[in-house]
């Protein structure tokens, strides 16, 4: 073999054609101009954009007349010949450069990670990671044990007494005390549901997630379901960014631009805002409803079918082509216990940055919205609305709540099951439509980011309405077929 | 699930509106050193290694979608190290694979790391030539050097280097081996550049 034989050629008119195109290229590209030839015949649009700017309107329908012309000359499209060029290229340099020590048996990770992409294996593989590394760990230990121990051993028994008392006896002001302590203050309220009920929760799930990422599990996953995806216009590929927002929809949003269409990223976005509950949410609604399985199984029911639906009939609403699937399936690794607890850590150092500040902020409006009687007015208005739903009206308190942040929310629906205020009925439909109903603060910024805004409040204002009709809808099918009282 | 790479609080982020443009923007005066290749070959890890900072790692592709950027010390010089979304080739298809071009056309930097994972340099190389064509001061990185040896995969590197006409440096970056070589040769290519 000639050592040219290992770089790429590229068929002849292909190479005149970067050439003429070389020579009317005047302006700096940064990129070697046969580079920028290259891209140019295969009708970049950003480097098309860049080198209309920098040549002009004359030298730049030269340019495109000559891309015409070497169309015209060749059978397939140009981007098409130009990577099967580079590929003949890399296989025969590839042959030249390596040699394989043969009659190497298959590791046992490789076998099962084979096995794993396959329904008859792949599905019970799923249920067990779902049961044990949520349901188990997050739901069960984090959501449960550990809040509990926090929530009534630590703050209920010393922090709030501390707190109230301190705050009584050094402030003389009831307006200022409720700011601080009381059932609304920022300690009592906002500290209290970060530190006691959210970061258990988070930082189980974060724990869990990170094994889960550097085992190499999640893009074999995303093959076992492309089928059932191409039904709501996903690829396998939104497996990654849709699983993420288990843990956190805002930077599974922010994930989302991996996908590679714009529909898939808008049904993507949507269904993130929509059906998937964050980690938060989830432990919070996992620990109220793990006394009633029932209710637990008609919870999750109810949300796949949501999913499924509303991504079947957007699908069929917006317009454009199914996506086509290409992943790289990396290999199976046992995941090494430092990355696992670095990347823990800095998820969790990054989630009380994103949320404590949200948390104080939201004590404080609660705060003004008493003083100023907006809050009671809000409240009544909801628990109206909840009360279409079979609610009491105290639940529209976190639905209030929810809008600051899904798990926020969930957490106020915690504080009102302890109370025993809501029977199994109420609490499913209440977690359904919370679960639903508006992405938070910090996820719709990050909406309007990525999408623009007129998306993300068509996504908002569609979510509004359809979270509590769904929420309404699912009460009167449980009365009617009379389950869970 | 990125959180890392995008480290600002919602607080700050809504004070500085779209940053992508300003991100991009330069740094100072450091040469630079970015890492390019096909997503999952573990370019941050080798960014961990190089700058002490740490950027979300994970076994799939497309973990990192943002740049990310930081400091390392070669050879006596400061050099600022720039971690780009994985991208398949130099036409991009998704936008994390365009944030990744537009790094290399708008910040011209002095060395490009092409990190590809050397258990599949076939599925590799039309990057590489790409890159070359392109015209980059390039190095090639052989990542994931352990697996493939462990599978008995061999190499050829100078054999490779010639044939490319671009440095062929071996590593294992989770293993921190081989490093202190591609140390070596940034700073040569660099200067050769400059």
């Amino acid at each position: 073999m000639s050592p040219g034989q290992l770089r790429p050629s590229y068929p002849e008119a292909v190479e005149k054609g970067a050439e003429r195109i070389t020579q009317l290229l005047h302006g700096h590209y940064h990129l070697a101009p046969r580079a920028v030839a290259l891209l140019l015949l295969q009708e970049d649009a950003e480097v098309g954009d860049l080198v209309r700017r920098q040549e002009g309107s004359a030298r730049w329908r030269a340019i495109q007349a000559v891309v015409g012309e070497v169309k015209k000359q060749v059978a397939e499209p140009l981007s098409y010949i130009l990577a099967v060029r580079r590929q003949e290229a890399a296989r025969a340099l590839a042959r030249a450069v390596i040699s394989r020590e043969k009659g190497r048996r298959r590791t046992w990770s490789e076998v099962l990670g084979d096995l794993t992409m396959r329904p008859l294996v792949g599905i019970p593989v799923l249920i067990l990671v779902l049961y044990f590394g949520l349901y188990q760990f997050v739901g069960v230990f984090g959501a449960g044990t550990v809040v509990d121990y926090l929530e009534g051993s630590i703050f209920e028994a010393y922090i709030n007494p501390w707190v109230n008392g301190m705050v009584d006896r050094l402030i003389p002001w009831p307006l200022v005390q409720d700011l601080i302590a009381h059932e609304y203050g920022i300690v009592t309220l906002g500290l209290r549901y970060a530190v006691a009920i959210i970061l258990p929760i988070v930082g189980s799930f974060f724990l869990v997630f990170s094994v889960i990422e550097d085992s190499g599990y999640l893009p074999r996953l995303a093959l076992l379901v492309d089928r059932l995806f191409k039904g709501i216009g996903l690829s396998g590929r939104a497996v990654i960014p849709l699983t993420l927002g288990f843990g956190c929809d805002t930077m599974a949003t922010l994930v989302s631009r991996t996908l590679e269409t714009r529909r898939e990223r808008i049904i993507a976005t949507l269904l993130l805002a929509l059906a998937i509950p964050c980690s938060a949410q989830l432990g919070v609604i996992l620990s109220l409803l793990a006394a009633y399985p029932k209710a637990l199984l008609v919870w999750a029911g109810f949300l796949i079918l949501v999913f499924l639906l509303v991504g079947y009939l957007t699908a069929q609403l917006l317009p454009g082509d199914g996506p086509s699937f290409y992943m790289e399936v990396p290999p199976l690794r046992l995941p090494q216990l430092g990355n696992v607890l670095t990347k823990t850590y800095t998820r969790i150092q990054w989630y009380l940055m994103e949320i404590v500040p949200l948390f104080v902020l939201a004590s404080v409006l609660i705060w003004l919205g008493r003083i100023t009687g907006l809050f009671d007015l809000i409240v009544r208005a909801l628990g109206t609305v909840v009360g279409y739903l079979g609610l009491p009206p105290k639940a529209g308190e976190a639905f209030l709540f929810g809008f600051f942040r899904r798990d926020y929310g969930a957490a106020g629906l915690y504080d009102l099951a302890a109370s025993g205020a809501l029977s199994p009925r109420q609490l499913t439909v209440a977690a359904a439509t919370l679960t639903l109903f508006v992405p938070c603060i910090a996820q719709f910024s990050v909406m309007v980011k990525e999408r623009g805004w007129a998306t993300a409040l068509a996504i908002a204002g569609f979510i509004f309405p359809f979270a509590f009709l769904a929420g309404y809808v699912l009460n009167l099918l449980l009365t009617v077929a009379g389950v869970l009282g | 699930m990125d959180c890392c790479q995008n480290r600002k609080p919602w607080w700050r982020r809504w004070r500085s509106g779209p940053d992508e443009a300003r991100k991009l923007k330069a740094e100072g005066e450091l040469k630079k050193v970015a890492l390019v290749g096909n997503p999952n070959v573990g370019k941050s890890v080798l960014f961990n290694r190089l700058t002490g900072i740490y950027v979300t790692v994970s076994n799939y592709p497309g973990t990192t979608v943002e740049v990310a950027r930081g400091k390392g010390r070669f050879g006596g010089e400061e050099f600022e190290i720039i971690d780009t979304p994985g991208m398949y080739s130099l036409l991009p298809i998704t936008e994390e694979e365009r944030v990744a071009r537009r790094l290399l056309i708008a910040e011209r930097p002095n060395a490009v790391l092409h990190v590809v994972d050397a258990r599949n340099l076939e599925r590799m190389l039309p990057l590489t030539f790409q890159l070359i064509e392109a015209g980059l001061p390039l190095i090639l990185v052989l990542n994931i050097m352990d697996e493939a040896r462990r599978r008995g995969i061999r190499i050829d590197c100078e054999r490779l280097a010639q044939a490319l006409g671009i440095p062929v440096v071996p590593v294992a970056a989770a293993l921190n081996e081989g490093l202190d070589l591609l140390r070596k040769k940034v700073t040569e290519v660099v200067a050769r550049a400059a």
